[in-house]
């Protein structure tokens, strides 16, 4: 579905991504995993047209997503849910999450949607006409997701959603994301500095460290080895 | 007595117009956080549309001298929300917006130079093509009022140019609220304004909101300028005169509020007329940025600005 091939990026002449090939198959649950700066983010961001790649091809679905201008590209079923939650502070949930359908299949999907986000994250549908910015961070993060959900994606992308989350919050948006996965056969590539949980339930994973792919392989492989073993899973 | 509440009404009436135009402005700025020197410029060329529209284009001999003009101030709206788009499809996208996203500042030193430029060229350039004999957009209804009798003994003249010019302005900015509030357009509008990465990931091109954000802007402070035309003669820089009172209105709203740039207009509106009950009139403008500097002494975020945003 998602095809990254021999990508670099950065923000000036030092790349942040270097050679980077990954690919991600259509109802995998993909992990990228790596210290802080290695690039995962930048990925993300070049996946959404934000960093300007400066070599390497990426396709979606065999659209050749280079050629495709930013805003354009949720549209064909990329739904980012960015670093750092990134909600609309000044729109209530509702509108955030009508915001997450501004594509076409999101609007056609709405109903069906709107009904299964509030199910499975059931905050927001309480919450529905609270200010964004006014929510705990937690909060903030389902928000996020639901308004990634909510335009109906073909691959969703989460970076870091556990990230500056109290610890039992964040084991619980694992939960859901997992519930999340299972019920509705989602494509998702996730980024994310909690390794294990990470690793333990996604199909593949790739550790990702100064830009470059250092090791890839199932979850079992990747738990296995003992570079993974030493540097993130601490045993 | 009588003098305080006829002041008041002349203030909120004046104060719903002055509210009008610093809405335009306030989109413009909530949305794309441009500081734009040109909009008292751009409001100059609403009024100067409004008047050749209502005397050149025909419609005097269409609707009359009652009517007319404000068939042609209403019209004259879209005509300048058709330059803006072009202005900034031209000008100002090109130190705005995504492109400048990734630079120090976010290319607001361009942005300054660049609307100081066009105001620049708007007041010279309608200087030669409008000339500098002062203008207006006179109605019957300019020199005639209605006579309110609110308590027994008082009697309120409201003039009726600026009675129907403030009933324009507050119809209008409650069909921008709705528009704001209720609709996709003015919801994506927000959005792009909260954070333009967040919204591009939504499929939002937050180029295209700013440009509609900046042409509505500009057709809203043109039927503003209009406005004030039946009753305030014009001349080519007349736009500085006004751009200030923009700002601080604003900034009294709370940059970055669209609802509170009205109230901020509205609160110049009101002041400059209630200081004539004790100020010479040459000292409006002063008093108006007395109350400006307090306000803002006591209240730094203006009136709808938040002090701290969580993210």
């Amino acid at each position: 579905m998602l095809r990254i091939e021999g990508l670099s990026a950065g923000y000036s002449a030092k790349p942040v991504l270097n050679d980077v090939s990954i690919n991600v198959g259509a109802g995998q649950f993909v992990a990228i995993v790596g210290p802080n700066g290695a690039g995962k983010t930048t990925l993300f961001k070049t996946i959404s047209g934000i960093v300007k790649p400066s070599g390497g091809a990426i396709t979606f679905n065999g659209v050749d997503l280079l050629a495709v201008p930013p805003p354009q590209r949720a549209h064909l079923g990329i739904a980012h849910v960015p670093e750092g939650r990134q909600v609309f502070p000044s729109l209530t949930v509702m509108e955030n999450l009508e915001m997450g359908a501004m594509t076409e299949s999101g609007r056609r999907d709405w109903q069906a949607n709107i009904e299964r986000i509030f199910e499975w994250l059931p905050v927001l549908k309480e919450r529905r006409d609270q200010f964004a910015g006014t929510m705990s961070g937690g909060q903030q993060q389902m928000l996020a997701i639901g308004r990634g959900l909510a335009s109906s994606p073909k691959l969703l992308m989460l970076d870091e959603p556990s990230m500056g989350l109290a610890p039992s919050t964040a084991d619980f948006i694992f939960e859901r994301l997992i519930d999340i996965r299972r019920q509705s056969g989602l494509t998702m590539l996730l980024v994310e500095q909690r390794v294990a949980e990470a690793l333990e339930s996604a199909d593949h994973g790739y550790v990702l460290e100064a830009g470059h792919v250092v090791l890839e392989g199932n979850n079992d492989t990747l738990r296995a080895d003992d570079r993974v073993r030493k540097a993130y899973l601490g045993m | 007595m009588e003098g305080f509440f006829q002041a008041l009404a002349a203030g909120l009436l004046i104060g719903a117009v002055y509210g009008l135009m610093c809405v335009g402005l306030g989109l413009i700025f909530g949305v794309m956080r441009v500081i734009n020197f040109a909009h008292g410029d751009f409001m100059m060329l609403g009024m100067y549309a409004a008047f050749y529209l209502f005397t050149a284009a025909g419609i005097q001999s269409l609707f009359g001298n009652t009517v007319g003009p404000f068939v042609a101030i209403l019209l004259a709206g879209p005509v300048l929300a058709v330059f803006g788009y072009f202005v900034h499809l031209a000008l100002i996208s090109r130190v705005s917006g995504t492109r400048t996203a990734s630079l120090e500042g976010e290319g607001h030193y361009a942005q300054l130079i660049l609307t100081l430029g066009i105001a620049l060229i708007l007041q010279n350039g309608g200087l030669i093509v409008f000339g500098s004999v002062l203008a207006s957009i006179r109605t019957p209804l300019s020199s005639s009022a209605w006579e309110l009798n609110p308590f027994l003994d008082i009697g309120i003249f409201l003039n009726k140019a600026r009675s129907i010019d403030a009933i324009v302005s507050l119809a209008i900015m409650i069909l921008l609220s709705l528009l704001i509030t209720r609709t996709r357009i003015g919801k994506s509008l927000r959005a792009a304004a909260d954070n333009p990465t967040a919204a591009t990931y939504m499929g939002i091109d937050v180029d295209r909101a700013h440009r509609t954000a900046f042409a509505l802007g500009c057709g809203i402070t043109a039927i503003a300028g209009g406005l004030l035309a039946t009753n305030y003669p014009f001349h080519p820089f007349v736009g500085l005169e006004y751009v200030i009172v923009m700002y601080a209105g604003v900034v009294l709203g709370g940059m970055g509020s669209i609802i509170g740039a009205f109230w901020g207009g509205m609160t110049i509106g009101l002041v400059q007329q209630m200081s004539t009950l004790i100020l010479p009139t040459q000292l409006q403008n002063a008093a108006i940025f007395a109350v400006f500097l307090l306000i803002i002494f006591f209240r730094p975020q203006g009136f709808f600005g938040r002090m701290v945003e969580r993210t």
